[in-house]
């Protein structure tokens, strides 16, 4: 019987990987379509807006990564009990998305001089990004309420890069260090991790 | 009923697609407009020094997007299962990236301003537009045959951008979408909105 869901993104990390990671958390199968670059031109007409991941389940696509990984997190119960919980859950993920494009920008300049400038920006985000989320989280070992939440999950994706970047950053923040700490501990995770792929971004 | 606070500049903004969720789904809220003197220091107190702020029964969200998810979900705007939800945040984003884009572009220096605003003008608007018209039934409803908050985040999102000083193409361009902005405004709750909101300049 074929997965309920089928993602498809490029052949990375990227803004396909938090549902990538969502569903390994709740141990949910499905269909991890990986395009070329090659590929791309002739689908981008055929997708609702023009962009990738997408997600398609009982006969929907749908698409634009947050809207698919907040769907996918609440298909598996990691959204948030009530509608308040899932608007704290959004609203570290709203945040910690900020960090995206700053950082993505960082990775793809070639121009060594502007490279320099664009990486003290990116250091300075996330030290501001960090403080916040810092006094925001919750005392229990998760951003929010006493159990992982999908929000964690994007925290754990966004902190990984950053590690590569600057290791040792998130040890200097106590409650966001449990947090990454109890995702990469977790044994669903853990075991993805170990099978995941090597892949630049 | 839960006492609800709604923080803001006195704007549409950022602030304003949350305000119209709450006159459609008839919720009653405090309209607390800030004015800019007060901002430096309130900004200290706030979660994430940023507005717009939502207050519910003592907690505080913030963030623009969480905040109007939460109001539509409250209000029965968000879509009815999760599918129609998740349908409706994909179209919200989309929306909302035109004016995250035009706000990126208000606050260039003048050299690059010119030529980002022309991109977004010829292409990446038009671009987007003719996506979301297609995405939208000749109805002029987004998801389903009712009004849900992605049909209010494409015309205010709209409305924004324009005040913004950025040329968009006009609505009548795109036949679904036009049919969406009027049922947006001749739903109830925002036709009365839009008739007694404070005039602002952007």
């Amino acid at each position: 019987m074929a997965p309920k869901y089928k993602l498809t993104y490029f052949d990375a990390r990227g803004r396909g990987e938090p549902t990538r990671l969502i569903f390994a958390a709740a141990g949910v199968e499905f269909e991890d379509n990986r395009l070329t670059f090659e590929e791309w031109p002739a689908i981008k007409p055929t997708t609702p807006m023009g962009g990738l991941p997408l997600l398609e389940v009982d006969g929907v696509t749908l698409c634009q990564s947050l809207a698919i990984a907040r769907f996918a997190a609440r298909d598996v119960g990691l959204a948030g009990k009530s509608n308040l919980e899932q608007a704290q859950a959004d609203m570290f993920v709203d945040e910690i998305s900020e960090l995206l494009p700053k950082m993505a920008g960082l990775f793809f300049e070639k121009d060594e001089a502007v490279k320099a400038e664009k990486q003290k920006e990116v250091e300075e985000l996330i030290v501001k990004t960090y403080t916040i989320l810092e006094k925001l989280s919750g005392s229990a070992g998760y951003l929010v309420g006493n159990r992982l939440l999908w929000c964690d999950l994007i925290f754990f994706n966004i902190a990984s890069n950053v590690e590569n970047l600057k290791p040792g950053t998130v040890q200097n923040y106590p409650k966001l260090a449990k947090s990454y700490e109890n995702v990469k501990l977790n044994s669903r995770i853990a075991a993805y991790l170990a099978k995941r792929k090597e892949t630049p971004f | 009923m839960p006492s609800i606070k709604f923080t803001y500049f006195d704007g549409r903004g950022r602030g304003e697609v949350s305000r119209v969720l709450l006159a459609a789904g008839g919720i009653k809220y405090e309209d607390v407009r800030l004015h800019e003197s007060k901002w430096a220091g309130m900004k200290p107190t706030t979660p994430m020094g940023e507005l717009p702020l939502l207050e519910v029964d003592g907690t505080t969200i913030c963030q623009s997007n969480s905040i109007a998810r939460y109001i539509a979900r409250e209000a029965g705007l968000a879509g009815k299962s999760s599918l129609d939800q998740a349908k409706v945040d994909m179209i919200t984003e989309g929306a909302g990236s035109l004016f995250d884009k035009a706000a990126q572009i208000f606050i260039l220096p003048e050299a690059e301003k010119a030529a980002r605003k022309k991109k977004l003008e010829e292409k990446e608007a038009p671009e987007l537009l003719e996506y979301l018209n297609k995405l939208a039934s000749n109805k002029g409803y987004f998801v389903g045959d009712q009004l849900t908050a992605a049909d209010i985040a494409l015309y205010f999102n709209y409305e924004s951008v324009g005040s913004l000083t950025i040329a968009l193409p006009s609505l009548d361009k795109y036949p679904n979408l036009k049919k969406v902005a009027d049922n947006v405004k001749a739903n109830p709750g925002i036709a009365k909105w839009l008739k007694e909101r404070p005039v602002t300049t952007y």
